[in-house]
């Protein structure tokens, strides 16, 4: 058995098993930070993690994290923020003036101290700072892709000195790209289709019976 | 457990690239399915006791906590904070929130409220994608059929027509909103969207983001209704029980606040319901796929409240759950792995079937090949094994650039993905039945209204792969733009719990015991108590509330 601890908690844990699961398996109750419970995706279980005879604390997903002997865990509380950076995908008329658009909504992200915190936060190891950057300079779906696998989890957004809530400007920059320019040629023909009439369902085809 | 060939000797008969033969196998696919499915067999139903379905099959877990006791009473919301609003809808997923922005986009006063945190679902976990029938070698129509016969043409007609036609609008509407799709190439005007296959389908119409397109699209949809102006969401609030008025109406909910540990009483003109499913009950000691909240909570509110429900006993099993590592037990491997060419291969080193059939076909001969003995064991773990080193090889880059989370999860259960094959065992994935409801989600409960998981009629018996996105965002829309009309809306004189009174009543005529409660809001290993954690009753022999909560 491993000995760790978790929110000043002692517990003991078989290895192999995530901090989420040692926490539960140790019979504690787990009604909070907590989702997906093990896919990654959700990222409700944040967490900071110190590892024995370490100094270093570093931030990551507990359902992620296998227990290691002598850890320290803390979970992370979410938070609400006092300002947000708020938006109408709708009102976005000209594409032509994104990049204002852009720094209008984020006033911040200019403002980028280069500290690249957010790029230790971040439990997905995505280069936030340079999709931050990226958008800042226009380069859209380059910095749209940057935030592809990120799971909203905030902890960037809880590491930036200059409240840039970064992965939400990663939204906000992927939102734009998707609305603005995505037009798919098959999907539009055949909502044209659709709405002239030419795509009815026959409910008594023979298809649609069960087989005698 | 039955026995199985032990790894190590079932590996030596596995290699990157082989081509195996299939065992000769002359079983029909509806034998297969009555001899292996879960949902078949002696201990598969009981009948129920109680409420409108009394008489019909129920799984016999889920029957226990539709047969249960409400969690409160009366004495325990006398004085609590009353708020109202015009449609409450309860659930932070993908139909929740597509409820919640049709309802506001229709002018009404919104809250949503979520036991845990919005997005916090089952959609934020899907990774094989959405269907709609946009490909010239594909129609409405056959999206139709398909749905229909894989449901085993359990589902209704008229449900299934309104999804699969508005398949291509729902498209569209994610796009409006920001989200975006895989494409053949990479030009975002004019290019053609990436179509993939599902099992059991006549065309390619899966539609996708990678393969973690729920992710995609929950914060895409997330972010939406956390600016919308006309929304309030709720975290941390669990719906315990239903308001009704004196003429059996719905007319809101009872929450608890996680935070203040408290009641809150909102009192709604339309409620929409969209909890999910029931992974996390581990109905017949399955592992699941499913989200830490899928507990059941609307199915068991619904149904007290005098909901009808339908296919109680039909579940989806997922065949491709992970086997091993134990502690990953039940995580997904997704469609797209089988999609994309993956095959299953027994401890023999044989195929046993065509992996593009149906769910429940390709799961129950899974079962089947355990239960008989050409399963493979590990670590107490039993399964058969998923060839994705073979696609790699056959498909350079594919795990790099399509199947994302399988190489993450192949990570995380500490094999190479590209050399060692997964054991994978079906999971508990997706409940087909639920609540029964019109075009427009309403169930027979006036000012009751329920979209996705918690709903039954539209995937019949079985569903296909990419339904489930499309399910609850084209009833999600219309659930919530019937909730925001004032169509007949009769405000409520009074609110309240009778209806618990009378479920009391028929609980107690019935035999059954009134201390067993629901919903369960949270797994039994969460080790949360609501009589506890509230304070209720003398509470006394309850364990001390501590942990993250």
């Amino acid at each position: 058995m491993l000995h760790l601890t978790i929110e000043g908690r002692e517990v003991e844990a078989r290895g192999g098993c995530s901090i989420l699961q040692a926490y539960v398996q140790a019979g504690e109750t787990l009604v909070e930070g907590v989702g997906c419970m093990g896919q990654g995706v959700c990222g409700s279980c944040r967490v900071m993690v110190r590892l024995s005879g370490e100094k270093e604390v570093r931030t990551a997903l507990a359902c992620e994290t296998l227990v290691q002997e002598g850890m320290q865990v803390a979970f992370l509380d979410y938070f609400t923020e006092a300002t947000r950076h708020t938006y109408d995908l709708e009102d976005i008329g000209d594409s032509w003036q994104v990049l204002r658009t852009i720094t209008d909504v984020f006033p911040e992200a200019p403002h980028c101290r280069h500290c690249s915190g957010c790029d230790r936060a971040c439990p997905k190891d995505l280069e936030v700072q340079r999709g931050v950057n990226l958008a800042v300079e226009g380069k859209l779906a380059e910095a749209s892709h940057v935030f592809d696998e990120c799971v909203m989890c905030n902890l960037c957004t809880l590491a930036c000195p200059e409240s840039i809530r970064p992965n939400h400007l990663g939204l906000f920059v992927r939102r734009i790209v998707a609305s603005q320019a995505l037009r798919p040629a098959n999907l539009m023909l055949r909502l044209r289709q659709v709405e002239n009439g030419e795509m009815t369902i026959d409910f008594d085809a023979p298809g649609a019976r069960p087989p005698a | 457990m039955p026995a199985g060939i032990p790894y190590e000797e079932a590996r030596t008969r596995y290699q990157v690239g082989g081509q195996p033969r299939m065992r000769a196998d002359d079983a029909s696919v509806a034998e297969l399915l009555r001899a292996w499915h879960p949902d078949h067999g002696a201990g598969a139903r009981v009948a129920l006791a109680v409420g409108v379905n009394r008489g019909e099959p129920c799984q016999p877990d889920l029957a226990r906590h539709l047969q249960a006791n409400a969690l409160i009473d009366d004495v325990d919301i006398a004085g609590a904070q009353l708020t109202t609003t015009d449609v409450l809808v309860i659930g932070g997923g993908g139909g929740g929130c597509a409820a919640a922005l049709t309802a506001a986009g229709e002018g009404a006063r919104v809250i949503l409220a979520t036991k845990l945190r919005l997005g916090d679902s089952n959609t934020v976990m899907a990774e094989g994608g959405i269907q709609a029938a946009i490909g010239d070698d594909d129609s409405p129509q056959r999206h139709f059929e398909d749905t229909l016969r894989a449901g085993h043409f359990r589902g209704e007609p008229e449900l299934v027509a309104r999804m699969v036609m508005e398949g291509p609008d729902v498209i569209r509407w994610l796009i409006r909103l920001g989200m975006m799709f895989d494409q053949e190439e990479g030009q975002l005007m004019g290019g053609n969207l990436l179509r993939k296959k599902p099992g059991g389908a006549t065309a390619a119409r899966i539609l996708s983001y990678r393969d973690y397109t729920g992710l995609e699209m929950m914060r895409v949809l997330r972010e939406a209704v956390d600016l919308a102006p006309g929304i309030e969401v709720w975290n941390r609030c669990a719906a315990v029980e239903l308001l009704s008025d004196e003429r059996g109406r719905c007319a809101g909910a009872v929450l608890y606040n996680m935070e203040w540990r408290s009641f809150v009483l909102v009192r709604a003109r339309a409620v929409v319901l969209a909890t999910g499913g029931a992974g996390r009950l581990h109905l017949n000691a399955f592992p699941t796929s499913n989200h830490y909240g899928a507990t059941a909570d609307g199915l068991v509110l619904a149904y007290r409240l005098g909901a009808r429900m339908r296919d109680l006993d039909s579940f989806q099993y997922h065949p491709t759950g992970i086997a091993h590592p134990p502690h990953l037990a039940g995580a997904l491997i997704s469609e797209a792995a089988r999609s994309a060419g993956a095959k299953l291969l027994n401890g023999e080193g044989e195929r046993f079937i065509d992996e593009l059939q149906p769910r429940d076909v390709v799961a129950s001969a899974i079962l089947r090949e355990c239960a008989q003995g050409r399963g493979i064991a590990r670590d107490g773990q039993l399964g058969v094994l998923l060839d994705i080193p073979t696609l790699e090889r056959e498909n350079p880059g594919i795990l790099a650039k399509r199947l994302v989370t399988v190489r993450h999860l192949a990570h995380k259960c500490g094999i190479d993905a590209t050399q060692e094959p997964f054991l994978v065992y079906p999971t508990l994935h997706y409940q087909n039945g639920g609540a029964e409801v019109d075009v427009h989600g309403a169930t027979a409960v006036p000012g009751l209204f329920c979209a996705g998981e918690v709903t039954g009629g539209i995937h019949g018996r079985n569903r296909l792969m990419g339904n489930a996105l499309l399910d609850i965002l084209s009833m999600g829309r219309r659930a919530g733009a019937k909730a925001a009309s004032r169509d007949g809306a009769v405000p409520a004189i009074r609110a309240g719990i009778g209806h618990v009174h009378a479920w009391q009543r028929e609980l107690t005529a019935a035999g059954l015991p009134l201390d067993a409660r629901a919903p369960l809001l949270f797994p039994d290993y969460a080790h949360f108590d609501l009589q506890a954690d509230a304070g209720l009753g003398s509470g006394a022999h309850a364990r001390v509330v501590g942990g993250l909560r």
